[in-house]
């Protein structure tokens, strides 16, 4: 059984009118079961709309399902009791950089998840001192978070996180907002601590490039769970993954193309690597 | 423009002032706003000056960056100073129709002047100095009292720090909602007040939408890292205090008494 669980979520977004009757219904969620091993690198895909997002908020309580339930490492989220505990095991990073740094220098926002959860002093230090280590941002400890860019500044969201020592992370969109320099940051960042520290991490996302290395790509669609497999697998699926508005990466789609025009080419090439490898076999 | 003000912008570099304890700083700045309002005289100015000039020297702080912060109540400053020396009574100098400058109004003026440029520069020593979560941390604790009669301190002071973190946020966002403004046509510079305050309408909806859609997420970002008030925090700067603490407090109680003293004696 995997550290994450879910099983058979459904979540409805009600909207209320001004009488408080149920005015609007939005299914975000329609039955969505997924299971996440613990040390794995699982990226969920999405377009705007599929329930990605909503999906994210319901792993540490911060939304609770209408229906179905979500286990972290075998605690349910909508239990009261637990919800803190939940939230030790489950760190979450969002999407606006600006928005989740609390602490005006970086230490002290990297301090405050701690802070909350009452760890002792010289502990705190301890694990601020080992999570700035861990992404690399160290030298700007004493900065203000404004001073950063925005791949720094979600570098040290993430520490906040890695403080707490969660299990797991999840990153709701963790790299919409940056340049491409601040996301390979971020991705490279994420990739360190998952296979250093061995945390699961659950990385959501609408960039083809960054499910690459991942260990499971889950496709989600209008609230369902519509693909799932190693990233091999997925992309190999081109036409599906356009069904779902989803771009292919570029060497994927050019490999897809090729092999249409009658190219023998396997399926699922992600690298550009592969494809010299393949296209040199073929050419000599 | 709007990137000058300095008030509540926390400058990181190593002093004697920035490890002092801050509710030992903020009795100082305390000590430092009462000396000024009860001082009258040359003499206690002069020592209110050189308070303060021992201070930012202390501070480490460029006096330049700290200047900087003086350019936002320039209009304040003239205001104030416009009224003190047109309408105060006393021997005139000339007289333009009904305003009359007076002796007594150029001092007072000048008085005045110094009076605010001392208080702001004062104030901002205070937060160049102290991180505002330890200015908050400070204010707790000194306020912590109030807890026992159902205030709520530690909401509070997490409420300062966190608008304090979000000022430099807004007002770069204030800029970029002006020059997109701006690129469509809207004007701020011209025309006379009202019309200039209704050009605002423009500038703080978007301004207000986008500040309730951050505070919406930062909720968020702090629930998901195990906020829940007061109770049962720990700190990761515990307050305590130093010899350097009790040195200052020292300080603060001579200075408030040496400037009580002139006014009695003076």
């Amino acid at each position: 059984m995997g550290i994450i669980r879910a099983v058979n979520l459904i979540f409805d977004y009600i909207r209320h009118d001004e009488e408080n009757d149920k005015e609007e219904i939005n299914h975000a969620l329609r039955g969505v079961s997924l299971d996440i091993e613990e040390g794995s690198f699982v990226a969920i895909l999405g377009h705007n709309g599929s329930g990605k997002s909503t999906f994210a908020k319901l792993m540490n309580g911060i939304l609770l399902p209408s229906d179905g339930t979500v286990y972290i490492a075998d605690m349910k989220t909508n239990d009261e009791e637990h919800l803190w505990d939940v939230r030790k095991t489950a760190g979450m990073v969002f999407q606006n950089p600006d928005n989740q740094i609390i602490g005006n220098v970086v230490e002290e926002d990297v301090g405050f998840g701690p802070e909350n959860m009452g760890v002792p002093t010289e502990e705190i230090w301890e694990r601020v001192d080992k999570s700035l280590e861990a992404v690399g941002m160290t030298a700007y400890r004493l900065q203000s978070p404004n001073k950063l860019s925005g791949g720094q500044k979600q570098r040290v969201a993430i520490a906040g996180v890695m403080a707490m020592k969660p299990r797991c992370i999840v990153l709701d969109e963790p790299t919409a907002m940056l340049d491409p320099n601040g996301r390979r940051e971020v991705i490279k960042t994420i990739h360190e601590l998952n296979q250093q520290e061995g945390i699961t991490v659950l990385l959501i996302t609408h960039y083809m490039e960054e499910v690459i290395d991942a260990d499971r790509v889950v496709v989600m669609d209008g609230g369902h769970v519509v693909m799932d497999g190693t990233p091999k697998e997925v992309f190999s699926k081109v036409n599906e993954l356009k069904k779902y508005r989803l771009d292919v990466p570029q060497v994927t789609e050019l490999a897809d193309e090729l092999k249409q025009a009658g190219m023998e080419l396997p399926d699922g090439i992600l690298t550009i690597e592969e494809l010299v490898e393949e296209l040199a076999a073929q050419l000599s | 423009m709007l990137r000058d003000i300095t008030l509540g912008q926390y400058y990181p570099i190593d002093s004697v002032l920035h490890r002092m304890d801050p509710r030992t700083k903020l009795f100082g700045t305390m000590a430092y706003i009462v000396s000024l309002f009860i001082a009258d005289s040359l003499p206690v100015y002069a020592a209110a000056a050189l308070f303060l000039v021992i201070a930012i020297r202390m501070s480490k702080v460029p006096v330049k960056f700290m200047v900087r912060g003086l350019k936002s109540i320039v209009i304040l400053l003239l205001i104030s100073v416009s009224f003190n020396l047109f309408l105060t009574p006393g021997t005139t100098i000339f007289k333009i129709g009904f305003l009359q400058m007076t002796w007594e109004g150029v001092e007072f003026a000048a008085l005045m002047a110094v009076r605010l440029i001392f208080l702001v520069l004062g104030s901002t020593i205070l937060t160049l100095t102290t991180t505002p979560n330890q200015l908050t941390d400070g204010l707790e604790k000194s306020l912590g009292f109030l807890g026992k009669v159902g205030v709520p301190v530690h909401e509070v002071s997490m409420m300062m720090s966190i608008a304090l973190r979000f000022i430099p946020i807004l007002i770069e966002e204030t800029d970029k909602i002006m020059k997109a403004q701006m690129a469509r046509g809207a004007d701020f510079e011209t025309g006379n007040l009202i019309q200039k305050a209704k050009a605002m309408v423009p500038l703080l909806v978007p301004l207000f939408i986008s500040a309730f859609r951050r505070a919406t997420d930062l909720a968020m970002a702090m629930e998901a890292r195990c906020y829940r008030g007061g109770d049962g925090r720990t700190k990761m700067k515990p307050l305590r205090y130093e010899n350097r603490d009790r040195v200052a407090y020292a300080v603060c109680f001579v200075y408030l008494a040496a400037v009580i003293g002139m006014k009695i004696i003076l």
